[in-house]
């Protein structure tokens, strides 16, 4: 622990830190441009700058400095006040005056650090360097003019992403910042390197020229777009959802987001369930709140009641529509549309009990079915960051693209069984074994096989068992009952009368041809298309909610707009059916509800990780049960209502996933 | 400068270049440069690398030779590495050809020393032959470049024709050497300058003139 | 018809009293391309002053006097404008009177009344129908 003293107060700085570090921990601002927490350090912008003594009489980058004992730094001498001067001066040379059209505009680093550290004027006269744009995909915007080579971008899908396409060619004044031969940035966090972008050169393309920082409201949130639950901001102008960006949280998606979660809000004004709807003669047709309700009173379901949750809903909405059946006498919940059968009753066999930040720390991993690139693209960087550390990483499924070196040990679930034995050796010797069983997995039967592998190498003080998700809906689901023993096919057994549907799309209509089958739900998509009465409803952005991750975790999502239209939260849609089909449901308003589900499950209430007990112990004879694993997503863009009706992720899917030719639209 | 951008992405540039790989000869110097590095590190070989595939595409078309994509792409392939690396370093350095070149790569240092020393001559002499900056001549012989610094000053101006040096030059001693070039003769290297070795001072030592005979001891002169 | 128009309506030309006293104290200087008719006093006035007035040749608007009549209404000069302006350059347009609440007047893109559709605002969206 080396002791520094920073513009004259002493403090301990933990060992290795840099300068920079230390600077920080003293409480003193250090502008940077190339420095980044989860990066490597570069040291090439200079920003940084600081006096340190001993050491040669010059200002000396302090990100890539080393703390040492007794080393005096200051920051606020002459010297570093010149020397950032400076600095800027030089960044700012070919950097182009067009703040006022840049989207960058308001939150760029080198805007508001030029007025901090800068000089007033410049004292460059020649022409300004000009560089062409590089077309880097559907989501990235380019302006290179602007860009001051940070490399940020670079170490970004070099380290984190793990995908080597974007390079700085040629030297000096004429380096460049592009992809090989301008192609598309494919890969799920592709859209990050914006937000790393100090200045305006990499911008969002979807969101150019929208809006200006300020003029939005920010609001908590959290993506449904994948089972990580993912911390986002939702930046609204009046009633539209400008954009979703990741907020800070080192336990779920440290600083990033998904491309997906991060793009798929335009499709929040597209495809807009804003009506009631009712079928008539097989046709449907706009209709009132009263007509849908007395319709559904109508068909008097009694006992013959069913929910099927969907992909994207909060718990308050499973747990009214949950108190609602229970209310009518009963208990058809059911959530995993699929039809995937797995047993529910003990949740923290259902969990990713490493948790996210554990993940990184193992060092053997065997993935069971799941493309964690597509079903979780944030817990890819963190099996990245694992496998850079020196964990082993063996696949069981078929070949996808990995981002780290990986074994596949074959597409059938009897692998589990009979593992090879320099395999089974690695995880005998591993200190952090873990198991990941992903969507694939747990549909071809490898969850009692890789529950009792996990347990065959269980370790003092580590949970290595996981189950990766890909719903964000599916872990609250779980937690608030919504599984039946076989799953949809019992659901389907017992005929309901009325099936409610919440946001389900992904299910097989055709096994409730005899039920009326109630949508309710934001999109219009394959759900809305089977449904006997649609009742418009709310997204994610549009009403408070709880989520509950993939970990277990639970986390609160706040509203940021309004629904459209008629369209009402869906806790007050269930609220009101409840009163036209005669029951008592006990809440009345958004508190009442949530707090009595916090009554019936406490572990909603408490923000962060639930404690889901103990894992069960595996059955005896799991071993060995065959089925081929196919990975539950077929397009990483297009994987709920939401994405499907977005314009940004149908493109990308055509140009990215499916690689069709997209031209240019002339701006 | 500007002009150093990659040749473009053609489908004759595809369909000439694209099964590029390494004769038996070059692999094995390949596979030796590989070699000198740990494991794990073959990529650092990537320079070496890039040099032997720009000497087999110079054999392959009888010039100095250059990168064309498919084989940069192969490079990164041999190594294992993505392409952008590779790029990367070939469009850094200006010892690798991004378009094609002459069988004679003309490189006139132009910086200051030499500047001083005449080199604005050499570009005349060089001009007049019909060559010019950054294209190859007529009769693809000759590609002129205008380089930095080579670290010849001492005996400026120079040359750097293919990979030998021709220093002290006067425009007329650059003409006999690219006459002697253009008949297939390979003229003396080094420095032109008659009487002189390598860089000696013209003339004898002008200083420490008494170790030329024996080694002598000047501290008690100081 | 007309001539009782002329006793009973103020809006069209001058009335018969201005066109008398016109008729009487007043000089014909010079008529405008619209037909309007300029004059001036024969007499000055107490102050040394002479008095300028147009009748209107239809509606009576002061913004039918074109730019170059304007100025000498104001007594900006005091020769016709025809002798005291340089002539008309190639690239003026014509003068057109104010058409603020007439058929001509300006519309925006967005009017109703114009049929136009507003532009794409923050907040829209695009509801989902069946048939879709």
């Amino acid at each position: 622990m080396p002791k520094v003293t920073v513009d004259g107060q002493e403090i301990e700085v933990p060992d290795g830190a840099t300068v920079l570090q230390a600077c920080e921990l003293a409480g003193k601002e250090i502008p940077r441009f190339c420095y980044h927490e989860r990066l490597s350090i570069a040291g090439n912008c200079r920003m940084c700058l600081v006096e340190v003594k001993p050491g040669p009489p010059k200002p000396q980058a302090s990100c890539a400095l080393p703390a040492t004992e007794g080393q005096e730094i200051r920051t606020d001498s002459q010297m570093v006040k010149t020397a950032r001067e400076g600095v800027m001066e030089f960044l700012l040379i070919n950097h182009p005056l067009d703040c006022p059209i840049c989207d960058q505009g308001g939150e760029c680093d080198l805007q508001d650090q030029a007025v901090a550290y800068g000089r007033g004027g410049s004292r460059y006269h020649e022409n300004k360097r000009a560089v062409t744009e590089k077309y880097m995909g559907p989501l990235i915007k380019t302006i290179m003019t602007r860009c001051i080579h940070c490399t940020r971008c670079v170490r970004f899908s070099e380290e984190v992403a793990g995908v080597d396409e974007i390079g700085a060619l040629y030297r000096g004044e004429d380096m460049q910042i592009t992809t090989y031969l301008e192609q598309a940035a494919q890969h799920e966090l592709s859209a990050n390197v914006i937000d790393l972008c100090p200045v305006g050169a990499l911008t969002s393309r979807p969101y150019a020229f929208e809006a200006r920082p300020w003029e939005l409201k920010k609001t908590l949130s959290i993506d449904v777009s994948d089972a990580v639950g993912a911390n986002i901001r939702l930046d609204s102008r009046g009633r539209e959802v400008m954009r979703a960006l990741p907020r800070i949280n080192d336990d779920v998606n440290e600083e990033w987001l998904s491309d997906k979660g991060r793009y798929m809000v335009d499709g929040l004004t597209r495809r807009r369930l804003d009506k009631v709807w009712i079928r008539k003669r097989g046709k449907l047709q706009q209709a009132t709140w009263e007509e849908a309700f007395k319709a559904i009173a109508r068909a008097k379901p009694g006992k013959s009641i069913a929910a099927i949750a969907g992909d994207l809903v909060d718990c308050e909405t499973m747990f009214a529509a949950r108190k609602l059946l229970g209310a009518m006498g009963s208990g058809l919940l059911e959530g995993r549309q699929t039809g995937m059968d797995y047993p529910a009753d003990n949740l923290a066999a259902m969990a990713f009990n490493s948790t996210f930040a554990g993940i990184e720390t193992a060092d053997a991993i065997l993935i069971v079915g799941s493309q964690v690139r597509h079903e979780a693209a944030l817990v890819n960087v963190r099996l990245r960051k694992a496998a850079r550390r020196g964990a082993k990483v063996f696949v069981v499924g078929p070949q996808w693209e990995t981002t780290y070196p990986a074994e596949f040990l074959g597409e059938d679930v009897s692998v589990l069984g009979n593992l090879p034995a320099e395999v089974a050796e690695v995880f005998d010797k591993a200190e952090r074994p873990a198991v990941i069983v992903g969507a694939g997995g747990l549909a071809a039967g490898a969850f009692e096989p890789a529950l009792a592998l996990a347990q065959g190498w269980s370790r003092e003080g580590w949970n290595g068992f996981n189950v990766l998700h890909t719903a964000a809906a599916r872990m609250g689901g779980l937690m608030l009952g919504y599984a039946q023993k076989g799953g949809m096919a019992e659901v389907a057994k017992a005929e309901p009368k009325v099936v409610l549907a919440l946001g389900a799309d992904e299910v097989d209509w055709s096994a409730f041809d005899k039920s009326l089958k109630v949508y309710i739900g934001h999109h219009g998509d394959k759900g809305a298309h089977a449904a006997d009465i649609i009742l418009p409803g709310a997204t994610y952005a549009e009403k408070d909610g709880t989520y509950v991750n993939t970990e277990g975790r639970v986390q609160f999502a706040e509203k940021a707009v309004f629904a459209p239209g008629d369209a009402r939260e869906d806790w007050t849609i269930l609220r009101a059916l409840a009163d036209a089909l005669g029951v008592e449901v006990g809440f009345d308003s958004f508190a009442e509800l949530q707090s009595a589900m916090i009554a019936e499950v406490p572990a909603l209430g408490v923000e962060g990780l639930a404690d889901l007990g103990p894992l069960p112990k595996a059955a005896k004879g799991g071993k060995g049960k065959g089925g081929t694993i196919s990975y539950p997503v077929a397009d990483f863009y297009l994987t709920n209502p939401i994405a499907r009706a977005s314009a940004v992720m149908q493109r990308c899917s055509a140009e990215l996933a499916r690689g069709e030719e997209i031209l240019e639209a002339a701006e | 400068m500007a002009d150093r951008t990659p040749a473009p992405d053609t489908p004759e540039l595809r369909e000439r270049w694209g099964s590029f790989e390494f004769t038996a000869d070059y692999k094995a110097k390949a596979d030796k440069a590989i070699a000198r590095y740990p494991e794990g590190r073959q990529r650092s070989a990537v320079m070496p690398l890039l040099d032997l595939a720009q000497r087999q595409v110079g054999e392959e078309t009888d010039t100095q030779g250059w990168l064309p994509l498919p084989v940069i792409e192969y490079v990164a392939r041999y190594l294992d590495m993505p392409v952008i690396r590779v790029l990367e370093v070939a469009t850094f350095y200006f010892m690798y050809n991004l378009k094609p070149v002459g069988k004679y790569h003309v490189q006139v240092c132009g910086t200051t020393p030499c500047m001083l020393r005449g080199s604005d001559g050499l570009f005349e002499t060089c001009k007049k032959r019909g060559m010019k900056k950054g294209a190859v001549s007529e009769d693809g012989l000759w590609t002129l470049t205008e380089v930095e610094c080579m670290g010849n000053c001492a005996t400026a101006p120079m040359v750097q024709i293919n990979d030998d040096n021709y220093e002290d030059l006067t425009p007329e001693r650059l003409d006999t050497i690219l006459d002697a070039l253009a008949r297939g003769e390979q003229p003396k290297t080094g420095t032109q300058e008659p009487g002189r070795h390598t860089s000696e001072p013209l003339g004898g030592p002008t200083t420490l003139k008494e170790m030329v005979e024996a080694n002598h001891d000047y501290r008690g002169e100081w | 018809m007309k001539f009782l128009a002329k006793i009973f309506t103020w809006w069209d030309g001058a009335t018969i009293g201005t066109l008398l006293h016109s008729w009487r104290h007043g000089e014909h200087v010079g008529t405008d391309a619209q037909g309007n008719r300029y004059y001036r006093s024969r007499r000055k006035s107490a102050d040394g002053r002479e008095r300028r007035w147009v009748i209107y040749e239809g509606a009576n608007d002061a913004s039918r006097v074109p730019s170059e009549w304007h100025g000498w209404l104001h007594g900006a000069f005091d020769d016709v404008p025809e002798s005291h302006l340089p002539p008309a350059r190639i690239w003026e347009a014509d003068f057109t009177p104010n058409a603020t609440g007439t058929q001509g007047a300006y519309l925006p893109q967005g009017a109703l009344q114009r049929g136009g559709r507003r532009a794409a605002a923050t907040g829209d969206y695009e509801a989902w129908s069946p048939d879709s």
